[in-house]
């Protein structure tokens, strides 16, 4: 355990190699977010309500899934690079388990994430931007269990990419397809709650929910009680069911791989 | 201690028809063919040897290793390593062994040398103690203490070279692969890598393969070769029987006082060879199992006047090229 830990903590060293880089992504997020945020006051000028939301909620909503959208992505597309020059050779004679591995580099850079990107953003939105509160501390530990979920699900969810590189090779169509999906059915751009009836449906059937939409609604309420409890189940579920899928999937690409260049 | 039997792997290669009209054919039809990288070898090699194990690119090498480190999964055939089956188990595998490909680098690009280490330490799970003592040695043999603290990117090829070979011996495996360590350095860096090399197999019994197209490391530290050529072994036996084998044939080359019209000495006709006559000077080559170097000397110098002459070695690189050449 206690080398994926020391993994975990050099990704962090290398996350903060480059100053400037890393505060330069503070203020693209908080730009980002200011964007969005007068985006919404925008569509709200003449309304009040948009599909029962008033504008507070929405921009609640919006704000914690800017944020929480920050932590779908994982390490997917570097396992995928290994994979392409040849490099995943030396990751494969390290006595370790690869994907652990990348599972504790993810750790390691959502936690500078969340220094470098997470508090900024929060702490912006709070002071200036009047997000509501969560309805009560319950739904806060609530939501706080779904987001934690939320983001695991979304780790091993991008390794998917990662393992379909050793049978596909180059998955940068891939990955575009992959973001395009996400910030679909996540809820990132809009809440799923606005969807037309069918599409909510779908959704309903898909893992990808999970990460944003469902701990959102939960801090703002639109999932609560009993529902809440169902939602958090579901994400249980999905994230049991994707991990020993890519275990297996993983065990298979480890005996047909081909190492490239040399 | 590696054992290998009738190991061969193989690989689909996809084959493309040329031009535009063939890369849209490939999109729906595919057609593959096989190509033997490795083709049923077989060796053994024990504890504490330093084998040199060398083919023209292409020939199988770093697909023989990779299947040694557990990489790859063999297509046919069996490998132990230290009593485990790499493939099955490579992790366990991975303990045992360390290695550098000079091509590739296995550490942080971006951070200290010094953190690589101490990651290093981390995942072989190696002692403090004996993490202190190993760091203290290596420091002073490979000169590593003004590079600790740079990162890899702000290093030569050389520095960064002997960086690598630190984290490859880190953990003090009893195996540990090379990749061509040498490829692209200097001589004095060359000769250090070399004596740290020997000096490990010697403190710790560390096995040691080599592969490099460098015939001077071979030479300087393998006692035994291993020739791999398309996928098969030419040879497999010790430098100095191959040297005894292949390596009778020698050229002198003969640094004459006046430049002109040169003529073979007829005691030497039908037993050294004229190879070649440029600037002023003759080259003989003859076979040592027919004529000494004394004698071809002797008889050149009764019938010419020399300024200077050299006997070139029979070396292990010649003989090598010939046998990829022309094969055994």
């Amino acid at each position: 355990m206690r080398k994926y830990w020391e993994m975990a903590k050099s990704q962090i060293q290398l996350d903060t190699a480059y100053t400037a880089w890393y505060w330069a992504r503070s203020a693209s997020i908080i730009m980002r977010m200011l964007i969005i945020y007068a985006f919404w006051h925008a569509v709200y000028e003449n309304r009040t309500t948009i599909s029962d939301m008033p504008l507070d909620t929405m921009i609640t909503y919006i704000v914690l899934a800017t944020l929480l959208g920050n932590y779908v992505s994982g390490v997917g597309g570097q396992l995928a690079n290994q994979v392409r020059d040849g490099s995943v050779a030396i990751e494969l004679m390290r006595p370790y388990n690869l994907l652990d591995k990348l599972v504790a580099l993810d750790l390691g850079s959502k936690i500078s994430g969340t220094i470098r990107e997470t508090f900024p953003l929060l702490l912006v939105a709070f002071l200036f931007l009047h997000i509501n509160s969560p309805t009560s501390w319950l739904s806060l530990l609530l939501f706080i269990i779904s987001a934690l979920l939320g983001i695991f699900i979304g780790t091993q969810l991008d390794l998917i990419i990662g393992i379909l590189a050793f049978w596909l090779h180059y998955v940068w169509g891939l990955r575009v397809l992959r973001d395009a999906i996400l910030a679909f059915f996540s809820g990132v751009l809009v809440p799923i709650t606005m969807f037309p009836s069918w599409l909510q449906m779908v959704s309903n059937f898909l893992p990808f929910q999970s990460m944003v939409y469902v701990p959102v609604a939960i801090y703002t309420g639109q999932i609560e009680g009993i529902a809440a409890l169902q939602a958090i189940a579901i994400q249980l579920v999905w994230l049991v069911v994707i991990i020993v899928g890519i275990r297996l999937a993983w065990s298979f690409a480890i005996r047909k791989v081909t190492i490239f260049g040399g | 201690m590696i054992e290998v039997k009738g190991l061969s792997k193989y690989y689909k290669l996809v084959e493309k028809k040329p031009g535009l009209s063939g890369a849209v054919q490939g999109l729906f039809a595919r057609k593959y063919s096989i190509k033997k990288a490795v083709d049923d070898i077989s060796f053994v090699i024990d504890q504490g040897e330093m084998v040199g194990y060398i083919g023209a690119n292409g020939a199988g090498k770093s697909t023989t290793i990779k299947m040694l480190c557990g990489i790859l999964t063999p297509s046919s055939g069996e490998i132990t390593v230290s009593g485990i089956v790499p493939y099955k188990e490579r992790k366990r595998n991975a303990s045992n062994i360390g290695a550098v490909f000079g091509q590739r680098t296995q550490l942080f690009w971006d951070i200290a040398v010094r953190e690589s280490y101490d990651l290093l330490k981390h995942i072989y799970e190696i002692p403090q103690h004996q993490y202190e003592k190993t760091m203290d040695l290596f420091t002073e043999v490979l000169d590593l203490g003004p590079l600790l603290g740079i990162p890899v990117r702000q290093l030569s090829l050389g520095q960064k070279m002997r960086c690598e070979l630190a984290a490859a011996f880190l953990h003090s495996p009893s195996i540990v692969y090379l990749d061509e360590p040498t490829i692209g350095l200097d001589v004095a860096v060359k000769v250090k890598i070399r004596q740290f090399i020997k000096e490990m197999n010697r403190s710790m019994n560390t096995t040691v393969i080599l592969t490099t197209h460098d015939m001077q490391d071979i030479e300087e530290i393998c006692k035994r070769i291993i020739i791999i050529d398309e996928g098969k072994i030419l040879y497999d036996g010790s430098i100095q029987s191959i040297k005894d084998r292949y390596g009778h044939k020698r050229i002198i080359h003969f640094e004459m006082e006046q430049e002109g019209e040169f003529t073979l000495p007829e005691s030497l006709l039908g037993k050294a060879e004229f190879t070649a006559h440029e600037a002023g000077v003759v080259s003989l080559s003859f076979s040592n199992l027919i004529i000494t170097a004394a004698e071809v000397i002797s008889e050149m110098l009764r019938f010419y006047h020399i300024r200077d002459l050299t006997i070139a070695d029979s070396r292990i690189e010649s003989i090598v090229q010939d046998i990829y050449e022309r094969g055994i």
